[in-house]
């Protein structure tokens, strides 16, 4: 164990919490700068990506299988991008988190930072992307007439759910792969099932005739989340219950994940 | 005068040990995973280190002898807490300027401005002192015209000189040099040095691994000699080197 019980002196020791928050600003603002002055695009590039696909998924069901008013809500396309957005935070996110050591190797290797940090940092740098590309959502709502309810404020509990759940996996995932090569191609599978797997494309309630199914759907944290984010414009999408599963699941992986962190960093930090 | 709390500059390590793998593309468990802080090694492992006690007082300036592959670079990453040792402790008082990796820190996209500020600022010094020491960290890296060029446009020269200059700034009561200073060329390396003696004048703790016996004798007074992950002396730096210098010739005969 290492241990440091310096002298107090208020003025140039910082506060432990200060001093993580500070390294933690200091490296997301790092990744956008280099992201946004590196790429003539920038920021156009955080909401092609979720823009592009709602213009297939729109495509496919609602111009070629004519599904329009039988899938998810309407205005379809506010559906669409309202679950695409934080869809793009939550699997950019995690994409990040397996690289979350490797990428910056020398770096952990020269400075002493809270380790959490490396994680914490994908989780936060992905989380500013989706809150610019927010008005891009905006946008599509009044152009196609979609209502805000009351319901709009519980996106900051979404935030934080998401943020938690992230921050969970991330912190399983993030040593997980140092070790195991292997789980960052099986980690983009898995996201891809989970895509599908989640109310994005669909609404939460289109799973109503699988029976078991939707109750199995229930536990993936991230139905009650999509439902959160959905009922500024949706409430009727709002399910008490599978945002009540989501908060539990992501709580526990959060726990699991500091517990996964702690036991491996010590590895981690000899594999590197 | 009495303090209840070490003073700043203390290193206390005490009966650390840490284990590697044998073989590093070995097949691997979950359970190698969370390394257990049992007292065995495990198939496969070995112990890099072992039973290494010392107490380095504040202003002590320490030097670090051995072959290659016998543990230095491992005690100093210990020493600066980017590794953790897998038994025993490491008191380390107060905050640590590591010259370790020191380029690893900075960005190729972005320029040399917005690199000292990060690497700085991970190094804990708040925007309010990197303003403040900011043109002298560039001139001492001589680079005063290349403030705002991209960092890959650097010659490797300026690199090198850059964040040597950033982590010599941080006001950090221990240093960690790691034969860095190989690097460089004369002019700057001479310079370097000078850098370190007003450090250690001013009453800061050096923790020098090198193989060079002359840069050694001119920082350190005290020397401890590794060998087989073992500390086999401590004791004043040119007895340290004779007696490194008596193994080595032995064995190379």
């Amino acid at each position: 164990m290492t241990t440091t019980t310096a002298a107090p002196s208020p003025a140039q020791r910082r506060s432990a919490a200060e001093r993580y928050w500070r390294s933690l600003w200091l490296l997301t603002v790092r990744d956008l700068r280099v992201r946004y002055t590196t790429s003539f695009l920038g920021y156009l590039w955080s909401i092609i990506d979720p823009l592009l696909m709602a213009c297939i998924y729109y495509f496919v069901f609602v111009l070629v299988f004519r599904r329009q008013g039988t899938l998810g809500e309407e205005p379809y396309i506010v559906f669409l991008v309202s679950g695409l957005l934080p869809w793009m935070w939550f699997s950019n996110a995690v994409t990040d988190c397996t690289k979350a050591f490797t990428r910056e190797a020398k770096l952990l290797r020269s400075t002493t930072i809270p380790r959490t940090i490396w994680v914490a940092r994908m989780v936060l740098s992905k989380g500013i992307e989706f809150v610019i590309s927010i008005p891009v959502l905006i946008l599509f709502a009044v152009v196609f007439g979609a209502a805000f309810h009351w319901q709009t404020v519980l996106w900051l509990l979404a935030v934080v759910l998401q943020a938690a759940l992230l921050m969970g996996i991330g912190l399983i995932v993030a040593p997980l792969v140092v070790f195991f090569r292997d789980l960052e191609r099986a980690i983009r599978l898995v996201l891809r099932l989970l895509f599908y797997a989640t109310p994005i494309v669909y609404s939460f309630d289109q799973l109503d005739h699988l029976g078991a199914i939707k109750t199995v759907a229930a536990f993936n944290p991230l139905s009650g989340i999509m439902g959160l984010y959905r009922s500024a414009f949706f409430p009727q999408d709002l399910d008490w219950f599978s945002v009540g599963a989501s908060a539990l699941v992501a709580i526990v992986l959060l726990v699991v994940g500091v517990f996964v962190f702690r036991g491996s960093i010590r590895t981690v930090l000899k594999e590197i | 005068m009495a303090s209840p709390y070490p003073a700043e500059g203390t290193i206390r390590v005490d009966d650390i040990g840490i284990r590697f793998k044998r073989n590093r593309s070995g097949r691997r468990s979950f359970k190698d995973l969370f390394a257990d802080r049992s007292r065995r090694a495990k198939p496969g492992e070995f112990w890099a280190m072992r039973h290494v006690s010392f107490e380095v007082a504040p202003g002590e300036a320490i030097g670090v002898v051995g072959r290659n592959g016998q543990g230095k670079s491992t005690l100093l990453k210990l020493v600066a807490r980017v590794m953790l040792p897998d038994e025993g402790r490491i008191e380390v008082e107060g905050g640590v300027a590591p010259l370790i990796e020191i380029t690893g820190g900075f960005v190729n996209d972005l320029s040399v401005r917005d690199n000292v500020y990060l690497t700085a600022g991970l190094h804990g010094m708040s925007k309010r002192e990197i303003d403040a020491a900011f043109d002298e960290i560039i001139d001492f890296a001589e680079i005063a015209d290349f403030a705002d060029t991209p960092y890959k446009h650097l010659s490797s020269g300026m690199k090198v000189r850059i964040a040597f200059s950033v982590i010599a700034r941080l006001e950090e009561p221990i240093l960690l040099v790691d034969e860095v200073l190989a690097v460089g060329d004369k002019a700057f390396r001479e310079k370097c040095y000078r850098r370190i003696d007003e450090m250690l004048v001013g009453g800061r703790t050096l923790f020098f691994v090198s193989h060079n016996e002359k840069d050694l004798l001119r920082f350190c007074r005290r020397g401890l000699y590794l060998d087989r992950g073992e500390l086999k002396l401590d004791a004043p730096i040119q007895e340290v080197i004779d007696r490194y210098n008596a193994d080595y010739l032995v064995k190379g005969a």
